[in-house]
C-alpha cells in the first residue's frame, strides 16, 4: 500500500514540523539564538531569495554548487570508471596502478582541501579537484569489483563470437559490471556533496558552503537552516536524477514478469 | 571438410603436487557432418575435451585441429552452446544472436536476413525483442542454439546444453535438435550425461574412462539407426522403443557401468 505509507510519511513531517513551531514561536522553549524558529527561517528564505545573501541569491549560490558538483561528478566517473574498468580487465594494469591506489585511498578526501586550497585557490578549480578525488575512489573501485564479478561464461562466450576488444569492453564488460558501477557512482555522489561542502565552509566566494560560513560568522540561525534545507535539497535532486539514469540504463535487469509462453 | 582431430592429447591442470591429470593420450576423429556424442562418468575430462576444442584451453601435449588447422584460440568457426545458456541479459534475443555477425563486419541487410531465417529455424519469431530472463529456460536455449547456427560455423560444440532443462522441454529439443541436424548438418561434438540421448542423436558414441579420461570404446549408432530406418519416427518414445535403440543403450549403459564401478 503505496498511499498508506505515503501518509505516514507526511504526518510525521507535519508532526515534526508542528513541534518545531511549539518549541520555538509558541513556547519559547528553544531560544531563537541557538536554532531559528519557522518565521525566522521564512524570513531568512525571503531575505536570500529576494535581495540576497554572501553577494548572491539562493537561486545562484544553488546553481553554482550544483555546477561544481556535477563537474566534478563527471570529472570522477569519466575517469574513474574506465579505470575500475582497465584494472578489472587487465591483471597487468591492476598490479600497476592499484600500489598507487591503495596509498592514496585511505587519506580522507577532505584532507585535500588545504592542499588544493594552496594550489588553486579559492575558485572553482579547487572544488573540482577535491570533489574528483573524493567521488574517483567509489567510481574506481565499484567498476573494478563489477568486472571481476562477471561471469566466465558470458567472457568465454563473448570471445567465441569473436568479439574485438573495443566491443568487448563497451558491450560485453560495462554492461555486466553497470549494477555495480551505479552503486558505485551513487557513492561518489553522496561523496561530492559532502566535500564540496566543507570545501565551500573552508574557503569559497560563493556557494551554500558560502552561505552556511557567511551566516555562521554573523551568527545567523535562520540563514543557517535555510543554506542546510538547500544543500539537502539539492543532493535529493541529484540523487534522483542519477536514479532515474540508472533505471534507464538498467532497464534490462529489472524483474519484468515474463509473457507467457 | 570441418572434421575434428585430437592428436595424442594429454591435458593436465595445476603443477607439482596438485597437477591433476585430466585426459590421457586422447586419439579421436570426429569426421565432417559427424554428429558425435561423449558419455562418461562424472570427472573423466568431457568438458575439457569440449574446451579444447573451443580454444577456451590449451593441450598440454599432442594437438588439437579443427579442419586441418590446429586450435590457438577461440572463434566463430567454432560455435559453442553452453549448459546454463551463457546469453548476453542486456541484449535481446536478436541482440544476442546479432553479435556474431557483427563481429564478422557482416552488413546489416545481410544480417537481418539470416537472423529472420534461424529465428525462424528456432521457432522464436514471436521472442525476437525479449530479454532473457522474460525467456523459459528451453527458449533461452533455442536463443543460444540460434547464436551458434546462425553463425554457419564449421563446426559447433554443446557440453549438456539441454542439462539445465526440466525432462519435457529437454525432450522437445532433442526432437528439435534431430529435425535441425537433418536440415542443415554441422560437424557437432555433443557432450552428455544421459546415455539415451547420446543414442538418440549421435552418429557415434565415444565412452570415455574415469580420469584421467581416455576414450574407452567408439559404438556406431548411425549404421543402425539407417539398417532400422529409426528416422520414420517422429517422436523420441516410438524410436526409444525399438529393441535396436534398446540394444545399443544397454551396451553402452554397460560400459559406462564398468567404469563407474570400477
Ligand atoms: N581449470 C581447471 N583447473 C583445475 N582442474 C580442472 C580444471 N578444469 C577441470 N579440472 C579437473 O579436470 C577433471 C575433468 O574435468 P571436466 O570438467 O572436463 O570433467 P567432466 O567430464 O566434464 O565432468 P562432469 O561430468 O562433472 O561435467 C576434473 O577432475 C576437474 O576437477
Ligand atoms: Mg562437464
Amino acid at each position: 500500500m503505496a498511499w498508506r505509507r505515503q501518509l505516514v510519511g507526511l504526518s510525521t513531517i507535519i508532526t515534526v514540523a508542528l513541534a518545531w513551531y511549539l518549541a520555538t514561536s509558541v513556547t519559547g522553549f528553544i531560544s531563537g539564538g541557538r536554532f531559528p524558529s519557522p518565521v525566522d527561517t521564512w524570513a531568512a528564505f525571503r531575505q536570500i531569495s529576494g535581495r540576497g545573501y554572501a553577494d548572491g541569491t539562493l537561486l545562484a549560490h544553488a546553481l553554482h554548487s550544483l555546477r561544481l558538483v556535477a563537474m566534478g561528478f563527471a570529472v570522477a566517473i569519466a575517469t574513474g570508471v574506465p579505470l575500475g574498468l582497465l584494472m578489472g580487465w587487465s591483471r597487468r594494469a591492476e598490479a600497476l596502478i592499484n600500489p598507487v591506489f591503495l596509498l592514496i585511498r585511505p587519506i580522507p578526501p577532505l584532507a585535500w582541501i588545504p592542499l588544493a586550497i594552496l594550489w588553486l585557490g579559492l575558485g572553482d578549480a579547487a572544488k573540482i579537484m577535491v570533489i574528483w578525488f573524493a567521488a574517483f575512489v567509489p567510481a574506481v573501485i565499484n567498476s573494478f569489483a563489477g568486472v571481476r564479478a562477471v561471469e566466465p561464461a558470458l567472457l568465454e562466450a563473448a570471445r567465441m563470437l569473436g568479439t574485438p576488444p573495443w566491443r568487448f569492453i563497451t558491450e560485453v564488460l560495462a554492461p555486466s559490471a553497470s549494477p555495480m558501477i551505479f552503486t558505485g557512482l551513487r557513492l561518489s555522489l553522496q561523496a561530492s556533496w559532502t566535500t564540496l561542502v566543507a570545501a565551500e565552509l573552508v574557503g569559497a566566494l560563493f556557494g551554500l558552503g558560502r552561505v552556511l560560513n557567511l551566516a555562521q560568522q554573523d551568527i545567523y540561525p535562520g540563514m543557517i537552516l535555510v543554506g542546510m534545507l538547500a544543500v539537502a535539497i539539492c543532493g535529493w535532486l541529484t540523487t534522483g536524477l542519477l536514479a532515474l539514469g540508472e533505471a534507464r540504463a538498467l532497464a534490462w535487469n529489472q524483474g519484468e514478469s515474463r509473457p507467457a509462453s | 571438410m570441418a572434421s575434428i582431430r585430437f592428436d595424442k592429447v594429454q591435458k593436465y591442470f595445476g603443477r607439482g603436487e596438485k597437477r591433476t591429470h585430466a585426459l590421457a593420450n586422447i586419439d579421436l576423429e570426429i569426421r565432417d557432418r559427424e554428429f558425435l556424442a561423449i558419455v562418461g562418468p562424472s570427472g573423466c575430462g568431457k568438458t575439457t575435451c569440449l574446451r579444447l576444442v573451443a580454444g577456451f584451453e590449451a593441450a598440454s601435449e599432442g594437438a588439437v585441429s579443427v579442419a586441418g588447422k590446429r586450435v590457438t584460440e577461440p572463434g566463430p568457426d567454432r560455435a559453442v552452446v553452453f549448459q546454463q545458456f551463457a546469453l548476453f541479459p542486456w541484449k535481446t534475443a536478436r541482440g544476442n544472436i546479432d553479435l556474431g555477425l557483427r563481429n564478422k563486419r557482416m552488413g546489416g541487410e545481410e544480417r537481418a536476413k539470416r537472423i529472420a531465417d534461424v529465428l525462424k529455424l528456432m521457432n522464436l519469431d514471436s521472442h525476437a525483442d525479449a530479454f532473457p530472463h522474460q525467456l523459459s529456460g528451453g527458449m533461452q536455449q533455442r536463443v543460444a542454439i540460434a547464436r551458434a547456427y546462425v553463425l554457419d560455423p564449421e563446426v559447433l560444440l554443446m557440453d549438456e546444453p539441454f542439462g539445465a532443462l526440466d525432462a519435457q522441454t529437454r525432450v522437445v529439443m532433442q526432437e528439435e535438435l534431430v529435425r535441425l541436424a537433418r536440415v542443415r548438418p554441422r560437424t557437432v561434438l555433443f557432450i552428455t550425461h544421459a546415455v539415451e540421448e547420446a543414442v538418440y542423436l549421435a552418429d557415434r558414441v565415444a565412452v570415455m574412462t574415469r580420469r584421467p579420461g581416455t576414450i574407452k570404446e567408439i559404438v556406431d549408432v548411425k549404421s543402425m539407426r539407417e539398417a532400422e530406418d529409426w528416422n520414420r519416427f517422429e517422436r523420441i518414445e516410438d524410436v526409444m522403443d525399438l529393441d535396436s535403440f534398446v540394444h545399443l543403450r544397454t551396451r553402452i549403459w554397460k560400459s559406462l557401468r564398468e567404469e563407474k564401478d570400477s
